[in-house]
């Protein structure tokens, strides 16, 4: 109960942050930092699949009601959401800490944080760009603020957790 | 009956998965009319209200550049005004001619919150219904046009920038009146295209291209850009690339520029198409 507080709580910042403070950033056109995705990193790894999608749907739909992109955040969020299980099971090494609490810097490691929000990320920001693009002209250029993207938010996610503002 | 709850229990997941992402792209597709539905206007009466409040703080750092585009505008303002009273005083007597009446009306309004960075860029304003700003309507600022009125709320009304994938404006080059289909493929905000143009037309870097004003949104000879230079050739037709005169990064101060004739020209136009 307790955690699920906490959680709503960090929900509404994260939600706030990304609307008044990172959709304001934006280096030359290419680079839009997403940090809300981080709602998708942190849930516990033993969070059953569906729960994690419908989170996941509701954070989309948020973020595209308040910016005006019906669609293009919600379905990204939910793709990141879908393929998490896999990138856990891919990412799961003998020294992963309990399953029960959600993952942090702290809990399992720069490197394991790293290596798992930056392959969330990458789905997430590859479904959002080519769905607002919408047609796979101009592809590479396309690709280019994904991977620039992905970068920044992931460095930008990383660094926030820890900071450890959610303890 | 109970394999069938048994598979669907057992793929949940995958279905739920199908059905939010199917769920997503029904409002990607049915987003053109998005601003008449209720949860965004009222998510934008919330977020404007914040992004406002944002806003406001940020637009002191810009008041330098604010100033002087004013004078410079105000510069540009005396100088028709002087065109105007000569024009006036050579015919020695008082008259009220009906061609030169008023045609578009205008109303300052401040950017609450805008991007340049999508592919699909929009403008929200702060000026609404309560202001008399109806869809359709053209957003410019004292360097040039920005976009045009797609979504009003009460208070708030959003534009679809010129920076929009979606975006189209008849254009022409202001030294020979040849018009073309501006628009912008979404890769650099300073940049945009003029197509259409025919291939014998002779243009120089810098020629300026203005707003044609056949769509009736805005007056025909607002600045929109000069060109660069650059031609890409495709057919019969040449595409110019054009460098946008105001700076999309940093907009502060805006008119939204409404037609009072736009009805009459259009009713008489589906008038004529439909007879």
């Amino acid at each position: 109960m307790n955690n699920v507080l906490r959680y709503s709580g960090v929900f509404v910042v994260l939600v706030l942050l990304q609307l008044l403070v990172f959709n304001n950033i934006q280096f030359s056109g290419y680079i839009n930092p997403y940090v809300y995705v981080m709602l998708i990193i942190i849930l516990p790894l033993s969070l059953p699949s569906w729960v994690v999608l419908i989170i996941a749907f509701l954070a989309g739909f948020i973020i595209d009601a308040f910016s005006g992109t019906m669609g293009v955040h919600t379905f990204a969020t939910v793709m990141a959401g879908f393929v998490r299980p896999w990138i856990i099971s891919l990412n799961m090494t003998h020294e992963a800490a309990d399953p029960d609490i959600s993952p942090s810097v702290q809990n399992n490691g720069l490197r394991w944080f790293f290596m798992f929000a930056l392959m969330i990320v990458l789905v997430h920001h590859l479904a959002l760009f080519y769905v607002e693009v919408f047609s796979f002209s101009g592809f590479f250029r396309t690709f280019l603020r994904v991977i620039v993207s992905t970068l920044f938010t992931t460095f930008f996610i990383v660094i926030l957790d820890m900071i450890g503002w959610r303890r | 009956m109970r394999s069938l709850l048994n598979f669907l229990l057992r793929h949940k997941t995958l279905i739920l998965f199908l059905f939010m992402e199917g769920l997503a792209l029904f409002m990607l597709s049915s987003s053109h009319n998005y601003h008449q539905t209720v949860v965004s206007n009222s998510a934008r009466s919330i977020s404007g209200g914040l992004t406002e409040k944002v806003e406001r703080g940020r637009s002191y750092f810009r008041l330098r550049d604010v100033n002087e585009g004013l004078v410079r505008e105000n510069l540009l303002l005396r100088q028709r005004l002087e065109i105007l009273q000569t024009d006036t005083a050579t015919s020695f007597i008082a008259f009220s001619d009906t061609l030169k009446k008023l045609n578009y009306n205008y109303l300052d309004a401040k950017v609450v919150n805008n991007s340049v960075s999508r592919q699909k860029n929009f403008i929200t304003l702060d000026k609404g219904r309560n202001d008399g700003v109806i869809n359709g309507m053209g957003v410019a600022c004292s360097e040039g046009i920005l976009g045009i009125i797609v979504g009003v709320s009460r208070n708030y009304s959003v534009a679809m920038s010129l920076l929009n994938l979606d975006f189209r404006l008849s254009a022409s080059i202001a030294h020979n009146d040849y018009f073309g289909s501006l628009s912008w493929d979404g890769k650099n905000h300073r940049y945009a295209q003029l197509s259409e143009i025919p291939h014998h037309v002779i243009v120089t870097p810098g020629d300026t291209i203005v707003t044609s004003g056949y769509s009736a949104i805005f007056p025909p000879g607002l600045m929109i850009g000069t060109l660069t230079g650059d031609k890409k050739k495709g057919g019969d037709f040449v595409t110019l690339k054009v460098e946008l005169s105001p700076d999309f990064k940093k907009l502060t101060n805006v008119y939204i520029i409404g037609s009072l004739n736009k009805d009459e020209i259009r009713r008489l136009e589906e008038e004529v198409v439909n007879e």
